[in-house]
């Protein structure tokens, strides 16, 4: 019995860029817990983004194995993965990456509705109700461009809670976003990764997050560098 | 929501979406515009058959084309008429003249001698006279399209065409020949304008009776005059308009031209459609990254390509009927038949999605690992 919502086994990812292959990853074994923010933090070209693309079954691992709590996924076929994807995940990523042709709440509802199925009255009353508890009540039928940066990142954390998934997966989500978005956004992955038993990876260079964190994992040079569950800050020299 | 994704996408890359539209209008309108000089054209090459009103068209031996046929005997009417399926034969006398204009110079017409009191293949839509005019000995219809080209002649005035004395008794409405200026008078008169030879005809124009087999029937009179072309109406006019499409360069002309109008359509389509998928690139990865599919992606750009067709082809066909109406009753040819829209709609359509195939493929090779670079 594999203990996790996420593991994986000898993940190793190569890159070919036309004339060297070039190992990013090298055979690395980690477990993501439920009930935990997990920040991976690592310097640029480290490898972490390329983790969490592998977490999030977008990129498929040249070696290892991808587990779900005990079902194996990495044998699965792009469109399985896909939907794996759009059941179990939710992603935030570095610049909220909300469609700009699209309300509001259908940036939230599409994550529901990708592969043609039918928008239910209890999807869109999700979707209302997600985007009240995030204060964001008045923006349901405007447009993206309408908000604020932490506005659009509150609305990105939203679509990835509508299937109420067992994972986030959030990249440099604060990045981008002044200090008092950035605190809003934060206080906001914290809560979530606390309720439902709900894991929680943010990918980030930034050490002030890092306070924030109930696991903090350094990635260095493809392999895991340093992983403390103890005491985060220790990690704030990085 | 894939539909409504789609949708709203167009609605939002407002200036793609229009550069698609146009594409599709251009095809729609271009192509059509074509279409309709070529099916107008086609009216005018075989417009004596099609408005004959007779079954069976009785020519000269090898005739392919009815505004070029020999002569056969007249009595032959009298070998046929008493067959039984036939209900009626009327001989009809074709040749060429040249009109004299009041200010003295000439246009060539092409006359038409149908006999009394039947007048068949006399002329129709009077807009002036009807066809009781031609029992004047002299009288000749003229049609009010080329009353300019003929200097303006005036009603129940005298003229002159191969120096033989004329009245133009009766005017018409839009009948044109593609050989150009159809003069129609009796039969007697055509002979004497033509310098016919005396006993024979142009062609024999066979009725049948109600429920006589066409088939059966020219196989028997082929029997009965073994020395003509015994031929069914519509098969004549099809090798009429055949005759002229081999023989004149118009079906290259006109195929030509409707492929570069298919053409430029389908290459604006394709550029616009392209760049409005290199606009969307990052949305569609996004949209990978949270679980579509490539058919998903797919489905979307289809959806896409549909509502630019459709609404094009709506608009293109609106300034098609504008088109229409504007030039019916001029001297320009165009005529649609009924069943070529549809087609001209379907065909469209096959080419608004030929023309977002690279939109398509550009759209499912997004990877949807590149929202985290």
């Amino acid at each position: 019995m594999r203990e996790g919502i996420v593991i994986l086994e000898g993940i190793a990812k190569d890159f070919y860029d036309g004339r060297i292959i070039r190992r990013v990853l090298k055979k690395l074994d980690l477990a993501i817990h439920a009930g935990e923010l997990t920040i991976i933090a690592g310097p640029s070209g480290s490898g972490k983004t390329t983790l969490l693309s592998i977490m999030g079954l977008i990129l498929q691992p040249s070696e290892g194995k991808i587990f779900i709590g005990d079902k194996e996924v990495s044998r699965y076929s792009e469109n399985d993965l896909a939907t794996v994807r759009m059941r179990h995940f939710g992603f935030v990523f570095q610049l909220a990456e909300l469609i700009p042709a699209l309300s509001v709440i259908e940036n939230i509802i599409i994550a529901q509705a990708l592969q043609g199925s039918r928008v239910s009255s209890s999807l869109r009353d999700r979707a209302h109700s997600l985007l009240s508890g995030f204060g964001l009540e008045d923006y349901v039928n405007g447009k993206p461009q309408q908000l604020s940066s932490g506005q659009k990142q509150r609305v990105a954390i939203a679509r990835a809670l509508i299937n109420d998934p067992l994972l986030l997966l959030c990249d440099e989500p604060t990045s981008a976003l002044d200090a008092e978005s950035s605190t809003i956004v934060l206080d906001t992955l914290k809560r979530i990764s606390k309720e439902s038993e709900r894991g929680v990876i943010m990918v980030t260079h930034d050490p002030r997050v890092f306070p924030y964190a109930d696991r903090l994992i350094k990635i260095e040079d493809g392999a895991v560098g340093y992983d403390s569950k103890t005491d985060a800050t220790e990690g704030m020299h990085l | 929501m894939r539909r409504l994704t789609a949708f709203k996408m167009l609605l939002h890359d407002r200036s793609t979406t229009a550069g698609s539209l146009l594409g599709v209008i251009a095809i729609v309108f271009l192509v059509g515009q074509q279409l309709s000089v070529l099916f107008g054209l086609f009216t005018y090459m075989s417009v004596l058959v099609d408005h004959s009103g007779a079954d069976i068209w009785i020519c000269s031996k090898n005739t392919e084309n009815v505004n070029a046929t020999g002569s056969i005997p007249v009595r032959y009417v009298d070998r046929i008429s008493g067959l039984s399926g036939v209900e009626w034969v009327e001989p009809i006398v074709f040749g060429s003249g040249t009109f004299r204009r009041t200010d003295g110079q000439f246009q060539v017409v092409q006359v038409v001698g149908v006999r009394p009191p039947r007048f068949t293949l006399g002329p129709w839509n009077f807009h002036e006279g009807s066809l009781d005019v031609l029992f004047d000995y002299d009288g000749i219809t003229v049609d009010r399209l080329d009353l300019n080209i003929l200097g303006n002649p005036g009603l129940h005035q005298l003229y002159e065409i191969n120096n033989k004395r004329v009245r133009i008794n009766g005017i018409t409405q839009s009948i044109r020949g593609f050989g150009g200026t159809l003069v129609f008078t009796n039969m007697v008169k055509a002979k004497e304008i033509t310098n016919f030879a005396a006993g024979r005809c142009s062609a024999l124009l066979v009725k049948l009776t109600p429920g006589t087999e066409v088939p059966r029937m020219i196989e028997r009179l082929q029997s009965v005059l073994p020395l003509t072309e015994v031929i069914s109406s519509s098969e004549l006019s099809y090798k009429t308009r055949s005759y002229y499409i081999r023989n004149t360069g118009i079906g290259g002309s006109f195929g030509f031209s409707t492929l570069v109008g298919a053409l430029v359509g389908i290459v604006i389509i394709m550029l616009t459609m392209y760049t409005g998928v290199l606009h969307r690139q990052k949305d569609f990865a996004v949209l990978r990254a949270l679980g579509a599919r490539k058919r998903d992606i797919l489905i979307i750009v289809l959806y896409q390509s549909l509502m630019i067709g459709i609404a094009g082809i709506f608009i293109g066909f609106l300034l098609l009927a504008f088109f229409l109406n504007g030039t019916h009753g001029s001297r320009l040819p165009s005529y649609m038949p009924r069943i070529v829209p549809l087609y001209h709609a379907l065909g469209t359509l096959l080419l608004c999605l030929l023309g977002s195939l690279l939109a398509m493929r550009k759209a499912i090779k997004v990877d949807p690992a590149s929202v985290f670079r």
